[in-house]
């Protein structure tokens, strides 16, 4: 058999060269081809001519080739405000205080929010509860927002990190990420935090708005939500919808860092932890280790009566817990 | 018919009596105040940009005036800002209640303007038919001729603020300015100390307390506010080193229970990959163990 096989023909080295010749000669021509045609192209696109509306609502006609992008796609947009979102800002510990002395149960501050965060009558991201702690002692009116703890139970439960502490103290939950799993209900001893078990109250108007991150709008049906300190307003150096909605004063709210909060009502800076040193300021259930950012002030020396119509339902907190 | 007509005056001036030295008893507004004018001519410009303000700030507990929807679960209750009581205090009452505030009725200092609590109480008085403006000869133009200065004495930790006034008879110091020295903070203007008179060179001092933040440098901004009788409401700011330079770290740099993967604390995530990997060297062995008994099966001579 292997004397019928004819022996591999050994290629000189001038075929070689001739070879390579060949090719080179090729990719040359083959080449200059493709940048011939890319800059063909080029040209004709230049020629085309395309309609624009500028911000001012005027049409002008351009070349299509010197178009560039300048408004961001949506998608890019959303990515923006997340990473803005979740990164918070710099140097700040933001800090809310409740002075318990001042709250009528106007409800203001809620109503504020439910406007802001398009929520349903039903959800709180604030919430003024009536509470009475023991028999004997008086009944006072307490808002509860969402306490924002230095240590908090429910971004640690989170199986997709959807809910986040922030640099700044604010804790932020991201609905694009939410899986509706409430885990985080279930983890925050607050009750800070409301589902949306139904169709958001203005879903049909929001259709195709960007969803901010800072301000949980638009809501999304099977996503939490929850108080976010108003991340979009103090962004811009504006005090929380809730705490500038007060009438009576009850809301300081500052920046740990300065030393100083200011007071929704009167627009008042005072210094932060002298306040509370002054007036006895606490947090809720401390003995959790949560460390929240929101302080109270005691209801001492209250200028407003403990509504008749209310105390049933303090009595029933009361006797409940 | 005269009778009758002399009983209805006599008790509306009685009734006007009664409520203005009510009034007064109730708000001891200083005599210099309550002689105070306004520079904002009130008319219907004017009253129609107050009432704007009014409906955000005063409406909630004082209603719409002459409506009588007041707020009426407060104890005292809100007078209707239209009703005779109200109206019988002078511009100068009105203003300086809208500025000191007392009890449930919040001071508006620092929430308005000088210029905005005028076209409050402008929109106040267009409820008042029978009311006269007195204009005060105030020029708010003159503000532009002060010049104030701020400076810092680290030894004695004292801010001087020196006011002079470049009036056309030359540089003069303005005495008797009241001054108010703030920080400025990010959401709004810390007052530091009372506010104080100038002297006769036109100076004040304040002491300036040592545990102010500032930012990393200690950089803070200052603020002086400056209302005088004659040239209004001056504002002017100075940034001065003398904070507690501030740079805490951020409160998500500690590698946490609850921060996010990147920020997880190393021991869970060693645990956790130490769990895979013990999970995925049972599973392999038991591969291998479940190989070796097939293959000793099927070497077996037959």
């Amino acid at each position: 058999m292997s004397e019928n096989q004819e022996k591999p023909k050994k290629r000189t080295r001038r075929e070689f060269i001739q070879d390579l010749g060949i090719v080179g000669i090729g990719t040359l021509i083959g080449g200059s081809a493709i940048f011939a045609g890319v800059n063909y192209d080029k040209r004709k696109k230049a020629a085309e001519r395309v309609k624009v509306l500028t911000a001012e609502n005027e049409v002008m006609e351009v070349e299509k080739s010197e178009l560039a992008k300048s408004a961001k796609p949506a998608l890019e947009n959303l990515t923006y405000l997340q990473q803005q979102g979740r990164e918070g800002m710099a140097g700040k510990r933001f800090v809310m205080i409740i002075d318990l002395s001042k709250c009528r149960n106007a409800r203001k501050c809620m109503a504020a929010c439910n406007e802001a965060h398009h929520l349903r009558p039903e959800q709180h991201h604030i919430n003024v509860l009536k509470m009475q702690d023991s028999a004997n002692t008086p009944a006072y009116y307490m808002p509860k927002p969402c306490q924002h703890c230095d240590n908090p139970p429910c971004t640690a439960v989170c199986p997709v990190d959807a809910t986040f502490k922030r640099q700044d103290g604010i804790v932020l939950i991201d609905n694009e990420r939410c899986i509706g799993c409430r885990f985080c209900i279930a983890a925050c001893p607050y009750s800070a935090r409301v589902f949306n078990w139904a169709e958001p109250i203005h879903s049909l108007e929001d259709e195709g708005k960007v969803y901010n991150v800072e301000l949980n709008v638009p809501q999304k049906k099977g996503t939490i939500s929850k108080c976010l300190f108003s991340a979009d307003r103090v962004r811009e150096g504006k005090l929380p919808y809730c705490v500038s909605a007060c009438p009576n004063g009850v809301y300081y709210f500052g920046d740990e860092n300065e030393d100083a909060v200011t007071n929704g009502t009167t627009k008042e800076t005072v210094r932060f932890r002298k306040l509370l040193e002054d007036n006895g300021g606490y947090t809720l259930m401390p003995e959790l280790g949560t460390h929240p950012r929101v302080y109270y002030l005691p209801p001492k020396g209250k200028e407003y009566p403990f509504q008749e119509k209310d105390k049933e339902e303090a009595r029933e907190r009361l006797h409940n817990s | 018919m005269y009778n009758r007509n002399f009983k209805i005056v006599a008790l509306a001036v009685v009734s006007v009596f009664f409520l203005q030295t009510f009034a007064q008893n109730n708000w001891n507004v200083p005599a210099d105040k309550k002689a105070k004018n306004s520079y904002i001519k009130f008319d219907a410009a004017s009253a129609g940009q107050g009432e704007a303000i009014y409906n955000k700030n005063c409406a909630s507990c004082h209603g719409n005036p002459g409506k009588g929807n007041v707020q009426k679960t407060l104890n005292p209750i809100p007078p209707d800002l239209s009703s005779i009581g109200t109206q019988s205090l002078t511009d100068g009452e009105l203003f300086y209640i809208l500025s000191s505030g007392r009890g449930l009725m919040p001071n508006f200092k620092s929430m308005l303007s000088d210029e905005e609590r005028w076209k409050v109480i402008s929109y106040i008085r267009s409820f008042n038919k029978g009311y006269v403006q007195t204009l005060s000869k105030f020029d708010p133009n003159k503000a532009k001729l002060i010049k104030v200065s701020t400076n810092y004495d680290r030894k004695t930790a004292q801010v001087k603020v020196d006011v002079k006034v470049n009036e056309k008879s030359g540089i003069v110091a303005l005495k008797n300015a009241e001054i108010g020295l703030f920080v400025t903070r990010y959401f709004g203007k810390l007052q530091i100390q009372k506010n104080q008179l100038t002297n006769a060179d036109g100076q004040t001092v304040f002491d300036f307390p040592k545990d102010i933040p500032g930012d990393k440098t200690g950089t803070v901004e200052l603020v002086v506010k400056l209302n005088d009788e004659n040239y209004g409401e001056i504002e002017s700011s100075t940034k001065l080193q003398l904070g507690v330079p501030t740079d805490k770290p951020a409160l998500t740099d500690k590698r946490a229970i609850w921060g996010t993967l990147a920020k997880a604390p190393f021991w869970i995530i060693l645990l956790y990959l130490a769990g895979v990997f013990a999970f995925g060297a049972v599973l392999l062995y038991l591969i291998f163990a479940l190989n070796k008994i097939r293959k000793s099966g099927s070497n077996k001579p037959q």
